[in-house]
């Protein structure tokens, strides 16, 4: 095992050992935080990965979000009310989500660079007005009492302790997930559209096809997060799903590292957890401190500030013949 | 092998700087198409592989017509490039940059990866090395032998030899003469540089403002090398 593996070991361990070491209140708080980390995951690998810049996001998190209350509360005719099905269905609405837009966006004429941040931008603002018009939605006021996830032993998700090992389970998985991607020769390619899309056309990749996928792969990912989301805040409204929680995550993963899941996922954690923080002590100033850090942040560490720290060293296939 | 009609193409519509190209190439056969700066070599390059649409004429690969196609499709028919300035991935290791000549391709693996290494053995030693660290002359063995990883049918070489040193700018012509010969690969080789035709290529075609001007044996051209300065209008 290699050193540069202790970090990333480091930070699940001590996510591991939170319930022994918080109460109640903390630890429910703690699972939402790591909702926001597996959000932002999702986002980084995209635009660390494929150079997709995603200013809309939260258009994947809601969806899966609306996709979870929806289906747990019984409002799709013909699908049964299982939250469970719930949060699968929120996988696959963000995934659809992810893979119509980019279709749209990427076959054809193909957008590129910054037209592809301003149609996601677009996009988010369009759900959001369509979500709060919608009334069968709940519209401006969103979907309330959204059950939680049953689990054995009579528990539920609902239960601080059960429904933060839940999150944390699922927070691992999606990072194992981008991770394995990542990894595999389809993250190479993915890496490589990053730095030359011409140059990777001319060696065989149709790339609008590799990049509808990435978008798929990562909203299906930003999907899971916002079915966890209603499932563990009980509601849902349209906030999840328009500009203002993509530019949080869009910071998050700047603000962690883009390239490196995991500094993404502890920059959602620290980024949340210091506004909290600052909103009690400074009351309506921590938005403008938030501000000046991700500014200072995105100067002066490109790459964010925990990129190098949770970097992984290569995989062994690439290490030998 | 390769059958080139009337072929016009340019950067933008209604200018095109390719004014009506015929050119054969046989299977197996090595050609070099040479030409002063400017005179649309690249161009007639990026038109081959798909990354620019002609604007007329056709291009036919063993007979079926390819002009148009999307970059992808003609790769995948069995038409490797090498582009200018190599184009490598420089943050890859020299292993990932030589997958990505196969991952794009159907049914390819890496099962050509110890007779790269064979024939560049360079890249065998130094496989986990960024490529960005490499000299110019090991990225140019990398470009080349990410191109032949894939199995090309046809190899088309955009001025290889540009900001190489002399001795391994012979070494690479050397090498792909022989690779060509053993494997019956076509090769199209783009350049200005005589030193690598002369080793690498049967047969010149001379490029002058978009059309092809005068073709040679290279054996004539190296009897007779003012007949270069002429026909490159030097």
């Amino acid at each position: 095992m290699t050193l540069r593996l202790l970090p990333t070991l480091a930070v699940w361990a001590v996510l591991a050992v939170l319930p022994m070491l918080l109460g109640p209140w903390e630890l429910a708080m703690f699972g939402q935080l790591l909702i926001y980390g597996i959000a932002a995951m999702s986002l980084a690998f995209i635009w660390g990965q494929g150079g997709l810049v995603s200013f809309g996001q939260a258009l994947f998190f809601g969806a899966g979000a609306y996709a979870m209350s929806l289906t747990s509360k019984g409002m799709l005719p013909g699908i049964p009310d299982s939250p469970w099905l719930g949060l699968l269905l929120a996988v696959v609405a963000g995934a659809v989500f992810g893979g119509l837009i980019g279709a749209a966006l990427f076959f054809g004429k193909g957008l590129r660079t910054a037209y592809f941040g301003i149609i996601t931008i677009a996009a988010a603002v369009i759900a959001e007005r369509v979500t709060t018009n919608w009334r069968y939605i709940g519209g401006f006021n969103g979907l309330l009492d959204v059950p939680p996830l049953p689990l054995p032993g009579g528990l539920d998700s609902a239960d601080p302790f059960a429904g933060y090992l839940l999150v944390l389970g699922f927070a691992l998985l999606a990072f194992l997930f981008l991770l394995a991607v990542e990894r595999s020769p389809y993250g190479t390619v993915l890496r490589g559209i990053r730095c030359d899309e011409r140059r990777i056309m001319s060696l065989g990749f149709f790339v609008p096809l590799w990049k509808v996928l990435a978008l798929a792969i990562s909203g299906g990912v930003a999907g899971l997060a916002g079915g966890l989301f209603a499932t563990q805040f009980s509601f849902v409204s349209p906030a999840v799903i328009g500009l203002a929680l993509s530019t949080e995550i869009l910071i998050w993963a700047a603000v962690g590292g883009k390239a490196v899941l995991l500094a993404a996922f502890v920059g959602a954690i620290i980024v949340k957890y210091m506004e909290s923080y600052l909103s009690e002590t400074i009351g309506n100033y921590w938005l403008l401190v938030t501000g000046i850090a991700f500014i200072a942040v995105v100067v002066l560490f490109p790459q964010g500030l925990l990129g190098r720290f949770f970097a992984l060293p290569q995989p062994r296939r690439l290490r030998r013949d | 092998m390769l059958e080139i009609k009337a072929l016009r193409s340019g950067y933008a519509r209604g200018a095109d700087v390719l004014k009506g190209i015929d050119l054969k190439v046989s299977a197996g056969e090595r050609l070099a198409i040479m030409g002063r700066n400017g005179m649309g070599k690249t161009l007639l390059a990026k038109t081959l592989i798909g990354l620019i649409k002609p604007s007329a004429g056709e291009i036919r690969l063993e007979g079926k017509p390819i002009g148009g196609l999307p970059a992808h499709r003609i790769s995948n028919l069995g038409v490797a490039y090498v582009p200018q300035g190599r184009e490598i991935f420089g943050d890859f290791t020299i292993l990932e940059n030589l997958r990505m000549g196969v991952i794009g391709k159907p049914g390819l693996g890496m099962e050509r990866l110890d007779q790269i290494y064979d024939w560049f053995p360079i890249l065998r030693e130094r496989h986990a090395q960024r490529a960005g660290t490499l000299s110019g002359g090991q990225m140019q063995q990398l470009a080349i032998a990410r191109a032949l990883i894939g199995r090309p049918k046809l190899l088309l070489l955009d001025e290889p030899s540009e900001g190489i040193q002399p001795n391994i700018v012979h070494e690479i012509a050397e090498k792909l003469a022989a690779i060509s010969a053993t494997e019956g690969l076509t090769v199209i080789v783009i350049e200005q540089n005589f030193e690598m035709v002369e080793i690498l290529a049967e047969r010149v075609a001379f490029l002058e403002n978009g059309l092809i001007t005068g073709e040679s044996p290279t054996a004539r051209l190296i009897a007779e090398p003012e007949l270069i300065t002429q026909n490159m209008g030097l």
